[in-house]
């Protein structure tokens, strides 16, 4: 139990706890000091001093984000001079840059703005020089008006403590300190992994998403919280969505994520450009045809029922959710007795433990990450990594090929060395082994040692690789042999090699969101939706079970995958 | 209007500086309850009557709206400061410099050229230069240039808080903005 310390805030009685800030222990009670540089997801660093507060026996007011209670304190948090010195920094906060909100982005949702209005600053108090500064629009998802920001250093904080990649900094002194990115270089052209947390973190309008600018402001918007499908660490994210259009996507700061998104995650979204299938269709002539559900799967139900089970394939992507890929299994296996399998790798060679959560990825003293790249294929993992790294952790790294994890690593071992790089684990007090599909399984089998000792985290190459390994689905692909072949893509596509061999069956269906090459060879193509258009859930590497609500209304005509497959199943 | 009652009315003179008239249409918003305010108030001047120049026996309320722009701004502003009691500084160009002030970023010269040569639509452009325009200078709120009593700012205000701040000030108020009444957008 932490030591209870006992104070008063605007004379009420809190009991706080030892350690904790005059601001945490305020916000414990529902008591609201207003703040500007502190966010809970960083270290305060007292940078704005909005949240100064009157403390009894304090020479002066004194930021309540970095002051830590003490027993008996007597804390004052909008009293008279308390307020008149708000007043007074907010003057000064808008004496420098451009916050003059009729065409601001963030007008609305701005939290300088939204502090003028609560002090009623009804204008500025100090003149303002109005001098340019410059708008950096180097990167391609988000732009910097330097113009508006206030240097809370939020940015720089999230950049270096969450995305653990240090890119950000200020430059020169006084009125003329910017923010930077590795020591003034354009943002496009630095070491920026372009995660957008700083995006999501910043309380003004300096910096911009391209995409959903000017395009609804907070009370115009709907927020779902959901999980990002790019890939199976499933990071808690937020889609932001207005009149049925997604906006644009943030990461969930209570999660395992940390409100930390990679480029993938919060941008791939807005660069889809394929056209997306609308109805069933059916090859006539030589030609793909629109027809009615009850006809495509008439005709997809007959081209089963002709051929053998045993001559009959059904592959899944992992990247789809819990019950569509229940329902496949069921459906496939259980009534058609065909051969099933998924598309992509799942770890299934491994018998290696489960269930490292990266949390304790964050409290690790050594880390050993083997066949995998985590920052290329599962990048918020590879951030995890790199802020253990910079508290103190050593990462392990056993891979053969140029890992982008390399530049971090204490120590790199060859595959074949995997001998070394246990021995070396087994002398830390609190490993956690990350292992990918790149590993041999003899290898792997070394890693074994360690498994009383270390927490594991499978890096399992598609999103919901968890529930295809437990439901015991492998990587069989071999239509070649089969006479009808059923296919569930989902947004995913196929190599010319994969779409070769599968249009060497008889009959080839294909379930997916968008047309590809696959879709225009096929005899029967079923749409299906995006992730954010389902409501269902997915086990994400942790193996937790996760939400993955809907975030749009489903397409006019669109009938949920598990639901086609149930339908399916009732004409077998 | 009745002869008699219109000696008790409060005289209130308003005007524009660099403004979009978007201020003073949000006045004309007010709608009937205008009217009802012309029991109170007598309007002597704005831009959009034929008087336009504040009494020379003064008012109680002046009204300007719109950033202090040029030279000739300089002499509206200063002759309104003489000839009221209160001067409302209306707007977000008035309270705070607005659009106009986007110019102080480039230099007096290159605007000109750019408004009255390079512009797309011009043929044959000329920067005018005779002595009898007002010169343009730094762009800038008018409290920068003669003491504002009451700030309204807005883009535009609604009618709903100028119908506030006419009211508090005919009640012998000062009015105090929050909520809904002060706004920057």
């Amino acid at each position: 139990m932490d030591k209870v310390v006992n104070i008063r805030i605007n004379g009420r009685h809190i009991r706080a706890r030892a350690g904790q800030t005059v601001m945490e222990a305020a916000k414990g009670v529902g008591i609201d000091i207003p703040s500007l540089c502190h966010h809970p997801a960083v270290t305060p660093i007292g940078a704005c001093r909005i949240c100064v507060v009157e403390i009894e026996r304090q020479r002066g007011l004194q930021p309540a984000c970095t002051f830590p209670v003490t027993e008996g304190m007597r804390v004052e948090t909008e009293s008279p001079k308390v307020v008149e010195e708000r007043r007074f920094i907010l003057g000064l906060l808008f004496s420098e840059g451009n916050h003059y909100c009729p065409f601001c982005e963030s007008s609305g949702d701005c939290e300088l703005q939204a502090l003028a209005y609560r002090y009623g600053l009804d204008h500025w108090i100090y003149q303002n020089p109005g001098e340019a500064r410059p708008v950096d629009g180097t990167r391609e998802h988000f732009i910097m008006d330097h113009n508006r920001c206030i240097l809370c250093r939020r940015c720089i904080r999230v950049c270096s403590e969450l995305a653990a990649n240090n890119t950000l900094g200020v430059k020169y002194r006084g009125a003329k300190t910017v923010i930077c990115a590795d020591g003034g270089v354009p943002f496009g052209e630095s070491t920026c992994i372009s995660c957008g947390t700083c995006l999501q973190i910043c309380p003004t309008g300096a910096l911009i998403d391209r995409k959903s600018a000017y395009a609804g402001r907070e009370s115009q918007v709907e927020r779902t919280k959901s999980v990002c499908m790019f890939c199976s660490v499933g990071c808690g994210s937020e889609i932001i969505t207005r009149a049925g259009r997604v906006l644009r996507v943030e990461g969930e700061w209570e999660e395992h994520n940390n409100g930390v998104l990679c480029l993938k995650g919060r941008f791939e979204l807005f660069k889809e450009t394929r056209k997306r299938i609308e109805t069933p269709l059916i090859r006539k002539d030589s030609r793909m045809q629109q027809v009615s559900w009850e006809e495509a799967l008439d005709t997809l139900a007959q081209a089963f029922k002709k051929s053998p089970s045993k001559k009959i394939g059904a592959w899944t992507t992992c990247r789809t959710l819990n019950l569509t890929l229940s329902e496949f299994v069921a459906v496939f296996l259980g009534k058609i007795g065909a051969n099933v399998g998924v598309l992509e790798l799942t770890l299934a060679r491994f018998k290696l433990p489960l269930g490292g959560s990266l949390n304790d990825l964050l409290s690790a003293d050594t880390i050993l990450v083997t066949g995998a790249d985590p920052l290329s294929d599962h990048p918020v993992i590879g951030y995890h990594i790199k802020r253990a790294c910079m508290n103190g952790a050593r990462l392990v790294l056993v891979s053969d090929n140029n890992n982008e994890m390399r530049r971090f690593a204490h120590k790199t071992f060859s595959l074949n060395e995997m001998g070394k790089a246990v021995k070396f684990c087994q002398n830390s007090a609190s490993p956690v082994v990350l292992y990918g599909e790149e590993t041999p399984p003899e290898q792997a089998e070394k890693l074994a040692a360690l498994q009383r000792k270390a927490h594991f985290i499978p890096l399992f190459p598609e999103s919901n690789g968890f529930h295809a390994k437990a439901l015991g689905l492998r990587a069989n692909f071999a239509p070649s042999q089969m006479e009808a072949v059923y296919l569930l893509l989902e947004d995913t596509s196929l190599s010319d090699e994969k779409i070769k061999q599968a249009r060497e069956a008889k009959f080839l269906a294909v379930h997916a969101s968008y047309h590809s090459p696959i879709t225009e060879v096929a005899d029967i193509v079923f749409p299906a939706l995006l992730w954010y258009e389902h409501e269902g859930s997915l086990y994400n590497l942790e193996g937790k079970k996760v939400a993955v609500r809907k975030a749009v209304s489903l397409p006019e005509g669109l009938i949920p995958e598990n639901e086609v497959l149930t339908q399916l199943a009732a004409r077998m | 209007m009745g002869g008699e009652r219109s000696m008790a009315k409060i005289k209130i003179a308003t005007d524009w500086l660099a403004a979009c008239a978007g201020c003073h249409m949000s006045l004309l918003d007010l709608d009937e309850r205008l009217v009802q305010l012309l029991d109170k108030i007598e309007i002597t001047s704005s831009p959009i009557t034929d008087l336009k120049y504040p009494p020379r026996e003064g008012v109680t309320v002046g009204i300007l709206t719109g950033t202090v722009n040029n030279t000739a701004h300089l002499e509206v502003a200063r002759v309104m400061r003489e000839r009221c009691q209160i001067l409302v500084s209306l707007g977000d160009c008035s309270v705070l410099g607005g659009v106009p002030l986007m110019r102080n970023q480039v230099k007096m010269e290159d605007a000109l050229r750019r408004a009255y040569v390079e512009t797309e639509s011009t043929v044959d452009g000329l920067i005018p230069r005779s002595e009898e325009l007002a010169q343009p200078i730094f762009a800038r709120p008018l409290d920068q240039v003669v003491k504002v009593d009451v700030y309204l700012p807005g883009c535009p205000p609604s009618a709903d808080a100028i119908h506030f701040v006419i009211g508090e000030l005919l009640e012998g108020r000062i009015p105090v903005l929050k909520d809904q009444v002060l706004k920057y957008d």
